[in-house]
């Protein structure tokens, strides 16, 4: 194509980008402006800038200690979620009768499901069992979420691997749990560590279930952020230190899952 | 392979555990959902289909409905166009696709509480940059969080913002993995970019885009974190979505029952309009032939 239309694509494209990234730059900005210039129009763009809002929100506001919660509730999710969706994907991705596929559409179905709908009757179990602000019903209710997402992403890592290796392993006198576990199961260490990091941005980022099922003792941070809101003017540096704070664990998996993203979007479904 | 026993047992601690934590929650909901149900009372008393009736025959279940739909149409419509339009610009584009298309997933990852309040800083009144921005060039602002119709139009704007990327992205891949072969004949016979979209890319493009809408539609009725954080369902209950009204009443009123219930129209609403999508898709496939 003509050297002149692409460099105009270019520009659009840059430009969008560039408008479409605004309210995170003006979000960094504020986290590392002194609250004068934060709020001088235009925006000031030389200033001095200052980590002061980041040590106050993440050391002594204790944001530090909801980011353990959140890895916390993030670890747990991972350590059921991945290796039970692992099991059951195998297991599907090698059957081959109507009711595997039955399964595997009726999972699909659960997507459906509105969140709030399966938040009340958590609420209600953990008030009734006093497990409010335990990890425990955090974690349960992520692996609801996230089971059906984890055996359809896996399965789809599952489905690339060659049958006959299975087969093969078999006549070598493996049995079907060898096979898997000696044989299969270390061809599909990308998809492990692709579910993994999915489950692990779905509990991160969580907010309805942990709003209602954590407390004070186990606060993630989309609640801890929540709570300093947006509109009084005062908070804004420090929720903007945090905010910028808890963004970056998520650009971090963005970084390091780039190759799969679309194939994690889609339930497996398009192999980008 | 005929021994499908121990391929059963993969699956069993899967099954087991979604059993628990996934059908269980769901069978008591709805089960309470027949029930006149407040948390911290004891009595619970049967209430046969009333939750439903109630709930069917009041105003605010309507207007929260009518809110749902016009804000997912409305966003999930918006995201569809940018997001195709920024797909086929990628693929157009030769040069530095793949950051371009890393950058603005951003987005999309970014915790979307933490987005929400992002787009607060850009929308509030008078310190919010969009408002400060005006108010230089002398215009005055209208109350973006605050005037029902343009509260609807910023939360229309946070949803486009927030899943814009995720239409791009499956969109592109979609575009990637095409046929140039296709496009190039085309191309030679004198085909106009225009006609190439119209008769060629869209039509072999719609299984994907009818996939990625339904997602899209399933996903927007569960959307929460933007909406709490930008305007609470405010004002009054001009951005009201369905699943924030069940909010209020499950976990500020605790009225289980009539949110039970709530919950379960939700799902039913939800599951007529994937089928509707679906047989829309089918439809049309045998169309083509």
């Amino acid at each position: 194509m003509k050297p002149r239309y692409q460099a105009t694509l270019l520009v659009l494209l840059s430009l969008f980008t560039f408008i479409n990234l605004v309210p995170i730059l003006w979000g960094l900005l504020i986290s590392i402006k002194q609250p004068a210039d934060a709020f001088s129009i235009p925006p000031t763009l030389i200033f001095e800038p200052t980590l002061l809002f980041h040590w106050e929100v993440w050391v002594e506001r204790g944001f530090f200690s909801f980011l353990i919660n959140s890895l916390i509730v993030a670890g747990g999710t991972i350590c059921i979620s991945v290796p039970l969706g692992t099991l059951a994907a195998y297991g599907l991705a090698r059957t081959k009768t109507k009711h595997a596929s039955t399964l595997l559409f009726s999972l699909l179905a659960i997507r459906m499901l509105p969140q709030i709908l399966l938040a009340i009757p958590f609420f209600v179990m953990a008030r009734y069992l006093s497990l409010i602000d335990t990890y425990l019903m955090m974690i349960l209710a992520m692996v609801a979420i996230n089971q059906p997402f984890t055996i359809w992403l896996m399965r789809s890592f599952f489905v690339d691997v060659p049958v006959e290796l299975d087969e093969a392993a078999m006549i070598d006198g493996c049995n079907r749990w060898l096979a898997f576990w000696h044989v299969v199961l270390p061809t599909v260490r990308p998809g492990l560590a692709v579910t993994s990091l999915f489950s692990m941005l779905l509990a991160y980022n969580e907010f309805l279930f942990a709003l209602i099922l954590t407390g004070s003792r186990t606060k993630t941070l989309p609640v801890a952020i929540a709570e300093y809101g947006g509109e009084d003017i005062n908070y804004w540096s420090i929720s903007a230190a945090g905010a910028i704070g808890i963004m970056l664990p998520p650009v971090i998996f963005t970084i390091l899952v780039q190759r799969h993203l679309i194939r994690g979007l889609t339930f497996g479904a398009v192999k980008g | 392979m005929g021994e499908s026993g121990p391929m059963w047992l993969f699956m069993a601690p899967s099954v087991l555990v979604i059993a628990l934590v996934l059908f269980y929650p769901f069978f008591s909901a709805v089960y309470y959902s027949f029930f006149n149900y407040y948390l911290g009372s004891q009595a619970i008393t049967f209430a046969g289909l009333d939750n439903y009736t109630n709930l069917l025959s009041e105003e605010r279940f309507w207007i929260t409905l009518g809110n749902t739909f016009f804000i997912v149409g409305a966003s999930v419509a918006l995201q569809l166009v940018l997001g195709l339009a920024l797909a086929l610009a990628l693929y157009a584009c030769t040069r530095g696709v793949r950051l371009i298309s890393l950058l603005n997933f951003l987005p999309h990852v970014v915790t979307p509480v933490v987005g929400g309040i992002f787009l607060k800083w850009m929308f509030v009144g008078r310190w919010g940059l969009i408002d400060a921005t005006l108010i230089g060039f002398n215009i005055f602002p209208p109350d973006w969080l605050g005037d029902p119709g343009w509260a609807k139009f910023t939360v229309i704007m946070a949803d486009t913002w927030k899943f814009m990327p995720f239409l791009m992205l499956v969109l592109y891949a979609g575009l990637q993995a095409f046929d140039t072969a296709l496009l190039e004949a085309a191309r030679i016979d004198g085909a106009s970019p225009w006609q190439l979209l119209w008769y060629i890319i869209l039509p072999m493009m719609k299984p994907l885009i009818l996939f990625v809408v339904a997602i899209r539609t399933m996903d927007a009725f569960r959307f929460f974190d933007l909406i709490y954080v930008l305007t609470n369902g405010g004002p009054g209950t001009a951005t009201e979505t369905i699943t924030l009204y069940t909010y209020q009443i499950g976990f500020r009123l605790l009225e289980v029952g009539r949110a039970s219930a709530l919950g379960v129209l939700t799902l039913i609403v939800v599951a007529i309009m994937v089928a509707a999508l679906i047989w829309f898709m089918q439809r049309r496939g045998r169309e083509a032939f």
